[in-house]
């Protein structure tokens, strides 16, 4: 959706509360420097990594429009010069380290009340196998939570457990959410799962909690404007091969569909198509890779084996995919009829799809 | 005397502390502090081969590169070719070639980011070298006084590499085009034409900024050598005599020979050297050795497992955990060679190659501009800092000239068929070899009705921040801080004063009417910021300034994730 590109920051203002958050969640650029630039108060960001491979960090570091560097220097507060986001703690890419490191957790918790977000990379393990300063990532995570105003689980790991919490769940690592209601604190998170987090989905979300745009989630706690679409049904570019039964069946060969190589994009709700990856560049089935469904929870043991061909999808209202699609296609001549039997088998397959995966 | 601790070491990928035991020395200038002995120890532990096993050997790819989002592609690469090894299948030609455009690719965003954004700014810092510091005063900053320059550079191109990757790969982190026997993307002229398109951009950055500011570093480098060993009269030459490991040296190369894969496979039945491609195995100890797979060892007295000592990777079981081990202090293992320690490493990939002397040329591509050949020669046989970056920057360099060669190669097989599929055999067992940015990574793969029985990886960083082995030898980093300055209540603005004392940075331009030496400006840029105490640890009732100690540690580029089987002391 465009909402153009030169708005003052009260049109842009507008046009949000007129549109609501999924306008401005796909927004980009000028849009986002505009808005925050006019932000007169510092907010202070607190990034904290359990048990995490740090993908998330690169990959809030490939951000294109605005990039990292244009953030932190060009979004800045007045003539201050300091930017905007001051990341008060970043293990991955900050100058600080040690002692001072950990006093800066310190300095982001007096920031102004209103103003301190917490962003948590990896999932919470059982105690003992993740310190940081000597001390346990729970203790972090828990210090941290309670003093946060705005919470942010970014990636498949801070928001669902991910690979570390895949049977048979050695350290008992579980996601952010569950981990907060475990200990009794029941403040609001938002989630942004992927594996790695899509940076654009970060960036976007600080910039929404900064402007007070409303951030509509799902019932698995992620932004219905980056996860309320359906891969399969809603977004993606290979589908007319589904709906014509032509499918790839050895990776690397022919074009096709990649349902039958295993593709979960029946089963997960992404915009990869849409947004792609690194400056928009391509994400996994374009280039013949199966979707291996790793904004939803559950992943990767639901999901796996990735290339194998999900069980029981094909069944639907009796007849297998290849079948299906033929059908479909020799139907073509009915039109309309067509597009009736491709409605009730989507609608069918959704019920379908919660007890199957 | 207390220990100084750093915990956490940030910028490095993952949870690590170093503690290191300082000792005075005295000399006709007073009395100094160095370090007499250090332990690294990572904070992690996740239990990454446990979770792989019963599950589709073709998935161990997959979930093996999310071991490291740093480092995410030669996981898969090493993981894919375990997988191969154990299908008893081949890449074709053509799968080969694209993969050498991915992880070329994905090595110079690697190298890069390493130099500019991890270990380089406290290179900035000791070099007076403003480009290599982060852009503390914005964008300001960088247009008037050029603080950050190269670093605000780097963050631009870096992506741009990573859009290669991704064109081919689909995403990064975690890239997803790999099959066993190829891969899922076919070359087209779109995606060749595309990468030549990035790579014109990213080869001048390479070619002019980063050898440029290389040379700079080696030039302010003989300075500081002079004005340290001055301070403290002992002897000094610069960074190359920081962080000085074994001078052992271990690669298992990288970017194999599309039209000779023979070559390639052929270590895992004989020593070799894998001379075909572009950068070679070997155990250079002083000169240059064959690889033998069947060094490869790890120890585990002072690892908290209660698995067997001193094994090769294929006769491990999965990790069995004990924290409270006796005498154990780390969740790392300690991989030796030949029982001997080695580094592995930028380094070890460029001596394994090529010897002491390094010569690369610097003709643009494109346009056939020559910059000259870019020489080098390694300044510390046994390992330094400086060498350890110049390793990196050559790298990159060698990388960036042959991707264009392999873009236009690869028009040669368009249309070829891209992936030797085979379905997933009963049973067997394969290595994976394949050197990370970080060092020689290893997979080891077994298959038992048709899903995985065992799998182990021998990760670069278990081998550059290993504890104690069985015979007590201490593991590269370890090694590598032994004699470190640490200078005592001296913090970064203080140090940088006394080595660069001249009064000749204007700060006119940002609005303040002085004229300052590095020191002062260092602080203007600093305490808004509230990093004044930069890098100061406490111990015994003072401040250590641990910048150059980091630097050592930063300059094995830690991958702690990666080191798997994590630990803490």
């Amino acid at each position: 959706m465009n909402i153009g590109l030169k708005l003052s920051r009260r049109n842009f203002m507008k046009t949000v509360a007129a549109m609501g958050a999924t306008a401005f969640l796909t927004a980009f650029k000028a849009d986002i420097v505009k808005a925050l630039t006019d932000v007169k108060d510092y907010w202070h960001i607190c990034w904290i990594n359990g048990a995490s491979c740090s993908g998330c960090t690169i990959s809030f570091a490939q951000i294109a429009e605005p990039d990292l560097i244009q953030v932190l220097t060009e979004i800045t507060v007045g003539t201050s010069g300091l930017p905007i986001a001051l990341p008060d703690y970043m293990e991955t890419i900050h100058p600080a380290s040690g002692t001072l490191a950990e006093s800066l957790k310190e300095r982001w918790a007096e920031g102004q009340q209103g103003k301190r977000i917490m962003v948590v990379e990896g999932s919470i393990q059982d105690p003992g196998w993740c310190l940081i300063a000597n001390k346990d990532f729970r203790e972090h995570v828990r210090e941290t939570a309670e003093t946060a105003d705005a919470i942010v689980a970014v990636g498949q790991c801070a928001t669902y457990g991910g690979i570390p919490s895949a049977k048979p769940n050695p350290t008992n690592a579980r996601g952010l959410k569950d981990y907060l209601t475990e200990i009794g604190i029941n403040k609001p998170v938002i989630n942004l799962p992927l594996c790695p987090v899509n940076g654009e989905h970060v960036l976007l979300t600080l910039a929404a909690v900064m402007i007070n745009a409303p951030v509509e989630l799902d019932e698995h706690g992620r932004p219905k404007a980056f996860f309320g679409t359906n891969m399969h049904d809603e977004l993606c570019p290979y589908r007319p091969y589904y709906d014509r039964g032509i499918f790839i069946t050895v990776p690397g060969e022919g074009e096709g569909c990649r349902y039958k190589i295993g593709c979960k994009g029946p089963l997960t709700h992404t915009d990869c198509p849409s947004r792609k990856w690194v400056n928009h560049t391509s994400y996994c089935v374009e280039v013949g890779a199966p979707c291996i469904g790793c904004s939803e929870p559950g992943w990767p043991d639901r999901f796996s084996p990735f290339y194998k061909e999900i069980p029981g999808m094909p069944t639907l209202l009796g007849v297998d995919a290849t079948t299906l699609g033929q059908g479909l296609l020799a139907a073509t001549a009915a039109g309309i009829v067509v597009h009736g039997v491709k409605r009730a088998a989507t609608g069918k397959k959704k019920e379908e799809k919660k007890e199957e995966v | 005397m207390a220990n100084v601790v750093i915990d956490p070491v940030t910028r490095i990928e993952g949870h690590l502390r170093i503690e290191m035991q300082p000792k005075d020395i005295e000399t006709s200038t007073g009395t100094w502090q160095i370090v007499d002995k250090a332990w690294s120890s990572g904070t992690l532990f996740r239990g990454w081969e446990t979770i792989l096993r019963g599950r589709d050997p073709r998935d161990a790819w997959f979930l093996t590169q999310r071991i490291c989002g740093v480092c995410p592609a030669p996981h898969a690469e090493s993981s894919i070719q375990a997988i191969e090894s154990a299908f008893g299948i081949q890449p074709t030609p053509v799968a080969t070639m694209i993969r050498n455009i991915l992880h070329g690719a994905y090595y110079i965003y690697d190298h890069m980011i390493h130099t500019y954004l991890l270990v380089g700014p406290e290179l900035g810092v000791i070099a007076k070298y403003p480009p290599m510091v982060p852009p503390a005063l914005g964008k300001d900053g960088i247009a008037k006084l050029g603080l950050g320059s190269s670093y605000a550079q780097c963050v631009t191109m870096q992506r741009k590499a990573n859009e290669i990757v991704t064109m081919w790969g689909g995403k990064f982190p975690h890239h997803a085009s790999e099959y066993p026997g190829g891969m899922t993307v076919k070359p087209t002229l779109d995606r060749i034409a595309s990468t030549i398109t990035r790579m014109a951009e990213i080869w001048p950055f390479v070619a002019k900024t980063m050898v440029g500011d290389l040379l700079a570093l080696a030039e302010a480098n003989e300075h500081v050598g002079e004005a340290v060993s001055s301070l403290l009269d002992i002897p000094f030459r610069g960074l190359q005599d920081v962080g000085v490991c074994t001078g052992n040296f271990l690669s298992y190369g990288i970017m194999p020979d599309p039209t000779n894969y023979d070559d390639w496979l052929a270590v895992y039945d004989r020593p070799g050297r894998r001379k075909s491609a572009l950068i070679h195995a070997g155990a250079w100890d002083g000169d240059y050795k064959d690889f033998d797979l069947r060094k490869i060892v790890e120890y585990v007295k002072y690892s908290r497992y209660d698995n067997a000592s001193g094994l090769t990777p294929d006769k491990e079981d999965a990790p069995k955990p004990n924290m409270n081990k006796a005498g154990a202090y780390s969740w790392l293992k300690a991989p030796r060679y030949g029982d001997k320690v080695y580094e592995v490493g930028p380094l070890a990939r460029m001596i394994n190659t090529f010897g002491m002397k390094w010569k690369i040329p610097r003709v643009n591509p494109l346009t056939g501009e020559d910059l000259g050949d870019f020489e080098y020669t390694v300044l510390n046989p046994k390992g330094s800092v400086i060498d350890r970056v110049a390793a990196r920057v050559a790298l990159t360099l060698l990388i960036a000239n042959k991707m264009f060669e392999w873009a236009i190669a690869l028009k040669g097989y368009l249309g070829q068929k891209v992936t030797n599929y085979r379905d997933v055999p009963e049973s067997g067992e394969g290595f994976g070899l394949y050197d990370a940015p970080r060092g020689a990574l290893l997979h080891y793969l077994k298959i038992k009705n048709r899903v995985i029985d065992n799998y182990q990886c021998v990760v670069p960083s278990t081998w550059n921040l290993s504890p104690r082995d069985d015979m007590d030898q201490p593991g590269p980093v370890e090694t590598a801080l032994v004699g470190t300055w640490l200078p005592k209540d001296l913090d970064v603005p203080t140090i940088a004063s006394v080595l660069w004392p001249d009064e000749d940075i204007d700060l006119t331009p940002l609005g303040v009417s002085a004229t300052v030496n590095w020191g002062d400006a260092l602080a203007t840029a600093l305490t808004p910021l509230g990093l004044a105490g930069l890098n100061l640890e406490p111990a015994n009732s003072s401040n250590f300034n641990t910048s150059l100690a980091i630097t050592v540690v930063r300059s094995f580029d830690p991958c702690i994730a990666c080191a798997v089987h994590l630990i803490k002391r």
